[in-house]
């Protein structure tokens, strides 16, 4: 019993920074991000816009967010930069930079679309295994200087089998497109309604102040985008974009102290199919068999089902992956998601709002930092301070995450702690 | 049966490694066999082709000829794609449930519409060989 060696009324920040006295919940309690956009700038601009400075200030902001000190924080759990970001090793040269010594745990972690929340999740655990008090989750994705079709070079890679996919010009979001193509065929939905989902995230993303993509759009607009991979235009697929979060995570006994709103980890739940990006045999594709796992999981962890959110904070690249997530979810009947957002049922102020920050089509998406904002998102919507896109009452929602066609999934059931 | 050769201008974009193990199947679509391996003990196939099942992990495997017919699950056309295929800009790929029972990515080639049948073919660009997906022709 480690925990009793420490005095009954240890000061404050030195039971926040020791001990194993394990109650299993962890909160989010602070978040920092920077505004998604095109920071990194090139090799012969005269200044730039550097990971590590950028991030650093995140760190000070999000303690402040959090009401917790530096001495408070002992892991650091960081998503890996992009291969565009010349400082290597970036945790450990952070954990100089800020000189924060750790006695928990500091590391970076890589896991595609997913790398963000296998970051969460690691600092959480560490959390839940009584090693640290205080985590911070955090990274930085810095990738504009590098053009869409160089960086597609690398991107296909990580998305198909280098020998027996790639060779054929399959790109990342060419799995998606192939997902929207067999929804149409298999559902009778519309391009329009597909496209629907791009409009309603972008009219949640000009209340958000962080969001890539702020200017008003409309049905018409997406539909005369130039095609990217068919059926999917220019507005149906993500910008590109740089991003950094900082979150704070801490034990609930911590963020009982920080006498602010808190985002308690409820649920949880991960399922990987066994499958890079399409299964040899044979299955039911665009069910997102991975995702309605890890919901099942979570959900059962949480004691909630789908009916209980009041919001969800969805990774979908494109605006077909929204749709079937929201579906594997729970959140929409099967073949009607697309409808639902058509219908504006996922809309704020709708039935069940998804991706109110904007989502990774206006909100952006930075691949390696994406499902922090998410989870700085749900913060934000339990803390009453998400302005024009607030969803009222909002006490539960979901977040995912995935890889590949959503081969993988994590899920958590976050709720919203007074 | 020969695989239908369909021939490609120039070189591939993006030309597939080969094992001492991969080999063989390149080999055979060079020669107009589309080849994958069969467990010895399960008997079930797999592709790509694997010297481990993935499904008993036995390390028994054994080469068989597949008859390159199935139907098409679905497919996309690319726009907008990586550095070494813009001079393929537009191309079409899609996902092919062979008869066998597996499930492939692939080229496809034509006006191809989903679950109607397809036949795997050779692409045969200057420098080697990749293959490729086509509608079967009516009669």
């Amino acid at each position: 019993m480690v925990h009793s060696i420490l005095p009954v009324h240890a000061p404050v920040t030195e039971s926040r920074k020791k001990g194993t006295d394990m109650t299993g919940d962890v909160a989010i309690v602070g978040a920092a991000a920077l505004p998604v956009g095109k920071w990194q700038g090139r090799a012969e601009d005269a200044t730039r816009h550097l990971e590590h400075e950028v991030l650093a200030r995140l760190v000070v902001g999000a303690l402040e967010d959090a009401g917790l000190e530096k001495s408070d924080v002992s892991s650091m759990v960081f998503s890996l930069p992009r291969p565009y970001t010349d400082q290597k090793y970036f945790a450990t040269f952070m954990a100089n930079y800020l000189r924060l010594p750790c006695d928990g745990l500091v590391m970076e972690i890589m896991g595609n679309g997913m790398t963000a929340a296998l970051a969460f999740q690691t600092a959480a655990d560490q959390i839940r295994l009584g090693r640290t008090k205080v985590a911070l989750a955090l990274g930085v994705n810095f990738e504009s200087a590098v053009s869409s079709v160089e960086h597609m070079m690398s991107s296909m890679r990580a998305t198909g089998d280098v020998d027996f996919h790639t060779p054929f010009g399959f790109t990342p979001i060419s799995w998606y497109a192939m997902d929207a193509v067999r929804y149409i065929h298999e559902f009778g939905s519309s391009r329009e309604e597909l496209a629907a989902v791009a409009v309603k995230n972008r009219a949640h993303a000009m209340h958000n102040p962080i969001a890539q993509f702020r200017k008003p759009m409309t049905l018409d607009d997406v539909l005369a985008q130039r095609p990217i991979v068919d059926p999917l235009g220019l507005y149906e697929v993500p910008g590109r974009g740089d991003g950094a979060v900082c979150l704070v995570l801490a034990s609930e006994d911590v963020a009982r102290t920080t006498a602010r709103p808190y985002a308690r980890i409820r649920g949880t739940g991960f399922y990987h199919e066994g499958a890079h990006q399409i299964s040899e045999k044979p299955n039911d594709m665009i069910a997102f068999g991975a995702a309605r796992a890890a919901a099942a999981k979570a959900y059962a962890d949480a004691g909630v089902g789908p009916g209980d959110l009041d919001f969800a904070e969805v990774y979908a690249p494109c605006t077909i992956v929204e749709v079937l997530v929201s579906e594997a979810l729970g959140l929409a009947p099967r073949g009607r998601g697309a409808r639902a957002a058509a219908e504006g049922e996922t809309s704020v102020g709708g039935r069940i709002p998804i991706c109110t920050s904007g989502g990774l089509l206006s909100r952006g998406h930075p691949a390696y930092v994406t499902p922090f904002y998410s989870y700085a998102e749900v913060l934000d919507q339990f803390r009453g301070r998400a302005g024009g896109r607030q969803v009222e009452n909002a006490r539960l929602a979901a977040t995912t995450a995935e890889l590949g066609n959503y081969n993988a999934a994590l899920v958590h059931v976050l709720e919203a702690v007074q | 049966m020969t695989m239908t050769v369909v021939g490609a201008v120039g070189k591939r974009a993006y030309p597939p490694r080969r094992s001492a193990f991969t080999a063989t199947f390149w080999s055979a679509l060079a020669e107009g066999r589309f080849q994958t391996t069969r467990c010895t003990k399960c008997a079930k196939p797999s592709f790509p082709p694997k010297p481990i099942c993935p499904h008993c992990w036995s390390d028994e495997t054994e080469w068989v000829v597949l008859t390159g017919r199935g139907r098409l699950y679905s497919r996309t056309t690319v726009h907008a794609g990586p550095a070494a295929f813009q001079h393929e800009l537009p191309y079409q790929v899609g996902i092919v449930d062979l008869d066998e029972g597996l499930r492939i990515a692939t080229r496809i080639l034509g006006e191809a519409e989903l679950d109607q049948p397809v036949e795997i073919v050779v692409l045969r660009y200057e420098d080697g060989d990749i293959y490729a997906a086509q509608p079967v022709r009516a009669g």
